[in-house]
């Protein structure tokens, strides 16, 4: 296998987007990644785009066919990649294999999702739709629900606490704030979501026993990466080579119930232990990493289950600070899902762009890990069903 | 009259393990050969919630929805009907029945509800 370095990456700014088509916001991604790459005027070899539901809320399918026709990259090979909300980072994974293949030397994935222009319960039903068609989805549960039933286990088996995924939404916001790139750049503080009496309005209940802030916003958005051979970077583009170190990906039950322990997000430990031998590396070699926060419980489960923390300490770790940026671990140093938004197509592939950024030392002083060597991505699909993780490493 | 919880789960004929949904192999040890059994006894609450933004089909102001283990091991998610979370602890035993879940197309839907004994 030959060795996948990412020589350009775009992203447009997400939130609400009204003005864009699903398609616009592809194509702009895409464009700021060929221009990133030195590739403006160039062809691709293939073309992977992560979406998740264009289908139910666009009415439009076969959208990777219609990106390529929008960038005139014909005769390019083109395909969507479904995989809910880790679409993003199963696409690039995909393009990841078929150059390292030896088959295709430059491959554009992109990823976007418009999810604003449905009213909010739409929106919720879309999400909803890859819980268990029969034994779950007709009960009304939702993804803020799983998350719900989970955290509330989590709390009685590792005594996790509110106030522990509190100092997660204040931290993701406070550098969401930071970002350009995110969907809220609003700061927010203890008192106002949890101490003062107008906390219970400011910050209801939304899935117990999570509230409003815990929750990543529904949000209109897209990325891109370009990815070639280690070998070709140099030749084809000037920007520092970010070498795709390891990756891994693992499935697990599609229902909560049927886990031996629903505590225990196994295909989240997988697919982080397949990417790090992969890399040859340890979760301790990670520099800045960016986790799927959907809702602050992710975070903090998902920063145990790859190996940053003991299972029972992430919480502890978020409190004192060791996932802020100056801390021992930083992580969605973005503001995450939290702040960035969710439109869950883009997100795997926006969480890439983010540590690419990192890797290349490009950010303001603010947003920017000293010396970022080593990155760690991990997207997660359904409610740990089907989880993909990247290991990044700047290639000097 | 005792009404049937019309949930069939699958026990594997040669490894004991009940699965609910159903899958087509054994999710232990990959055989084909289940035999089809019933819910039994009061259910065991394992998890729940209270969300508020609800999906479509209904028409409440909330849902508290949990997960359930009956006394013969087949786990299953519900409807709890209750007006407050406090009155719920993880491992209480909740008595199930069969009932409207949802609308669909202006028809109800049923499922698993249950209620504090
Ligand atoms: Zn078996």
């Amino acid at each position: 296998m030959r060795d996948v370095a990412i020589i350009g990456v775009g992203m447009i700014p997400f939130g609400r987007r009204d003005e864009d088509s699903l398609l616009d916001m592809l194509a702009y991604a895409s464009l700021d990644a060929l221009d990133d790459a030195g590739m403006s005027e160039k062809g691709v070899d293939a073309v992977y785009v992560a979406n998740m539901g264009a289908g139910i809320l666009q009415h439009q399918t076969s959208v990777a066919s219609a990106l390529v026709d929008r960038l005139s990259l014909q005769p390019a090979a083109a395909d969507t990649i479904e995989n809910g909300p880790a679409s993003g980072a199963s696409a690039i994974k995909n393009g990841v294999l078929a150059v390292a293949s030896g088959y295709y030397d430059t491959v554009l994935v992109a990823g976007g999702e418009k999810m604003r222009e449905v009213v909010g319960w739409k929106a919720t039903d879309f999400v909803a739709t890859m819980t268990h068609p029969e034994v779950e989805y007709p009960y009304g549960i939702t993804l803020p629900g799983m998350a719900g039933m989970f955290t509330r286990l989590y709390m009685e088996k590792y005594g996790l606490t509110q106030e522990q995924l509190i100092a997660v939404a204040i931290k993701n916001q406070k550098m969401g704030a930071l970002n350009p790139y995110a969907h809220v750049n609003m700061v927010i503080t203890r008192e106002g979501i949890y101490e003062s009496p107008d906390a219970a309005v400011n910050n209801p209940v939304a899935a117990d026993p999570l509230r409003f802030y815990d929750m990543c916003p529904v949000s209109d958005g897209a990325a891109a990466v370009i990815l070639c051979p280690l070998e070709k970077a140099r030749e084809i583009s000037r920007k520092i080579p970010v070498l795709i170190a390891g990756f891994g990906q693992a499935t697990d039950t599609h229902t909560l119930q049927e886990r031996e322990d629903p505590t225990d997000l196994k295909a989240v430990t997988l697919a982080a232990e397949q990417a790090f031998r992969m890399a040859n590396l340890k979760p301790k070699d990670v520099d800045v990493a960016e986790l799927h926060d959907a809702f602050t419980i992710l975070e903090v489960a998902e920063s145990e289950h790859v190996g940053f923390f003991k299972k029972g300490e992430g919480g502890k770790a978020a409190e004192k600070g060791e996932t802020s940026i100056n801390g021992k671990i930083p992580i969605n140093v973005s503001g995450g899902l939290k702040s960035r938004g969710h439109p869950v197509g883009a997100t795997g592939v926006a969480q890439v762009v983010e540590i690419v950024f990192q890797l290349r030392h490009e950010l303001v002083p603010k947003r920017q890990v000293k010396d970022a060597k080593v990155g760690f991505t991990l997207n997660f699909g359904g409610f740990g069903n089907n989880v993909v993780a990247f290991v990044l490493r700047r290639s000097e | 009259m005792k009404q049937e919880i019309r949930i069939t789960a699958y026990k594997c004929k040669a490894c004991g393990q009940i699965h609910y949904p159903y899958h087509d192999r054994c999710l232990a040890c990959k055989k084909r050969d289940f035999e089809q059994i019933k819910p039994e006894g009061d259910a065991h609450l394992l998890a729940y919630t209270q969300i508020f933004n609800l999906p479509w089909g209904f028409d409440v102001r909330f849902l508290v929805i949990g997960v359930v283990e009956f006394a013969n091991g087949i786990k299953s998610m519900g409807q709890i009907q209750v007006d407050s979370l406090e009155k719920l602890k993880t491992g209480m035993s909740l008595k199930p029945y069969w009932g409207p879940v949802r609308v669909e197309a202006e028809e109800p839907v049923y499922g698993l509800v249950l209620r504090p004994s």
